[in-house]
């Protein structure tokens, strides 16, 4: 096992995984705000918008998220009629269910969260004499984000090993390049390589969480 | 001359009649206690006279203005400017735990009034000196004691220049060696002719620092008059029998 081959397979697995790295940001970057209008949804006192929020949430985390990208990929042109105006390019379509479905455990941390703030917070504010926008963003989205902080830090790891579902949905990623590998020249070694990189970078956001839970501790 | 006006005031929750024809005024400088037996009603009015609660019936004046006529409250943006006329100042402090002692004490003057910085940072240090906490300014409340962070509730209130400061139970919620320090400045605001309400149990501090006090029991006023004559001399049977269960 020579260093060169070594190199050689890590070049295109790094390829890969700066798929990898783009599906997470784009998803973490949409699913978490949307997350939060899906949460807002689900405490509306419109009946249909809270009812809407709820299905949604127990649709997206009830079904597997593999079965949701197969969907979105290769299930949506097969309806009629509109079929044939939701063909996506692959990596969008993952970007959309992976968006879809974190945007639904995202809205229950928040959900979660919000439920954890007292409610002498809004009493103290409206005495105060906050609106509402003002009690919102100044009082309780910082402190359900807090509350919310290890729980969003947990998903988003789950979120850097879901995406090796692109491999399911023929999107070149680190997997697949690994895999690639091991066929090819009939080594094991491929697979310790992309473990050791998913480990990096689950260290990365590992280290990244503790430093803002850390900030953020008000103490 | 009356600065609150309250009159006949009804709430209930489904058939139960929580207050009952509560009727009072409030004259500038006053300091009123107001006593009774727990769920008889003190707390809710206390909360309904700064729009916590909602009132099923009728009156709450304040200054010249109608918060709620005979049951029908003013429009929103009337109710937000008579209720900034009153600071609350609750049993739970109610701090906003992710922000200092500092930023508590100036987020409201500064978002809700749009004041300049230079005016809020010399009151809020001023108010700081004063219940006593300059070297916790920088302090999450978190770190602080109940008296601590009670102290600093006061001087948030303060922040917003009320004409009338309303305290829910200051101190039940205090370990007993701490409401010392707490009513200590209440009783400093009241020698300042700070106008106050202050539901309370503290029937000492209430003798002492109150001009009047104002007894409730099952939703109603049933006596009020001087603190001196009231806890020597109760006129009626039920103040008498919960002066002396206390």
């Amino acid at each position: 096992m020579s260093l060169d081959y070594l190199i050689r397979i890590t070049i295109p697995m790094l390829q890969g995984a700066q798929m990898t790295v783009l599906l997470f940001f784009i998803a973490i970057i949409v699913s978490i705000p949307l997350g939060f209008l899906i949460t807002l949804m689900a405490k509306s006192s419109n009946k249909g918008l809270a009812a809407f929020a709820h299905t949604y949430i127990y649709v997206l985390r009830g079904t597997p998220l593999l079965l949701q990208l197969l969907f979105i990929c290769f299930g949506l042109p097969l309806l009629p009629v509109v079929g044939e105006y939701l063909v996506m390019d692959r990596f969008v379509a993952a970007c959309v269910g992976f968006i879809l479905n974190y945007a639904a455990y995202f809205a229950e941390i928040f959900r979660g969260g919000l439920l954890a703030i007292d409610k002498g917070q809004y009493e103290a504010a409206q005495v105060l004499g906050f609106n509402k926008w003002q009690t919102t963003t100044k009082i309780i989205l910082p402190q359900m984000f807090r509350v919310a902080l290890p729980a969003v830090s947990n998903e988003s790891i789950s979120l850097v090993k879901d995406t090796a579902l692109l491999y399911a949905v023929a999107v070149p990623e680190l997997l697949h390049f690994a895999q690639t590998a091991v066929n090819r020249d009939f080594t094991i070694m491929p697979f310790f390589v992309a473990g050791i990189i998913y480990l990096l970078m689950t260290l990365l956001l590992t280290l990244f969480f503790k430093w803002l839970e850390k900030r953020t501790k008000f103490e | 001359m009356a600065i609150m006006r309250v009159s006949n005031l009804k709430k209930s929750y489904g058939n139960l009649e929580v207050l009952k024809n509560v009727t009072f005024e409030i004259e500038k400088n006053d300091v009123v206690a107001i006593i009774g037996p727990s769920g008889s009603g003190k707390s809710t009015m206390l909360r309904s006279l700064v729009y916590l609660e909602q009132i099923n019936g009728g009156s709450i004046q304040v200054g010249t203005e109608y918060l709620v006529q005979d049951g029908t409250y003013a429009t929103s943006q009337e109710i937000k400017r008579m209720t900034s006329k009153m600071g609350m100042v609750f049993q739970h402090f109610n701090l906003f735990p992710h922000l200092t002692v500092k930023e508590n004490l100036e987020l409201a003057p500064k978002i809700v009034k749009g004041e300049g910085e230079a005016e809020i940072r010399k009151r809020s240090e001023e108010l700081l000196a004063k219940v006593g906490l300059s070297d916790k300014a920088g302090a999450y409340p978190a770190k602080l004691s109940g008296g601590q962070k009670q102290r600093v509730a006061i001087a948030r209130a303060l922040m917003m220049k009320p004409e009338i400061l309303l305290f829910d139970e200051p101190t039940s919620a205090l370990d007993p060696e701490l409401t010392g320090e707490v009513l200590q400045v209440i009783k400093q605001l009241a020698e300042e002719h700070m106008t106050m309400i202050v539901v309370t149990h503290e029937m000492g501090f209430a003798r002492e620092v109150a001009n009047r006090v104002m007894f409730m029991d099952n939703g109603e006023f049933i006596e009020s008059g001087e603190p001196e004559s009231f806890f020597t001399n109760p006129k009626t049977e039920r103040a008498k029998a919960f002066l002396q269960r206390v």
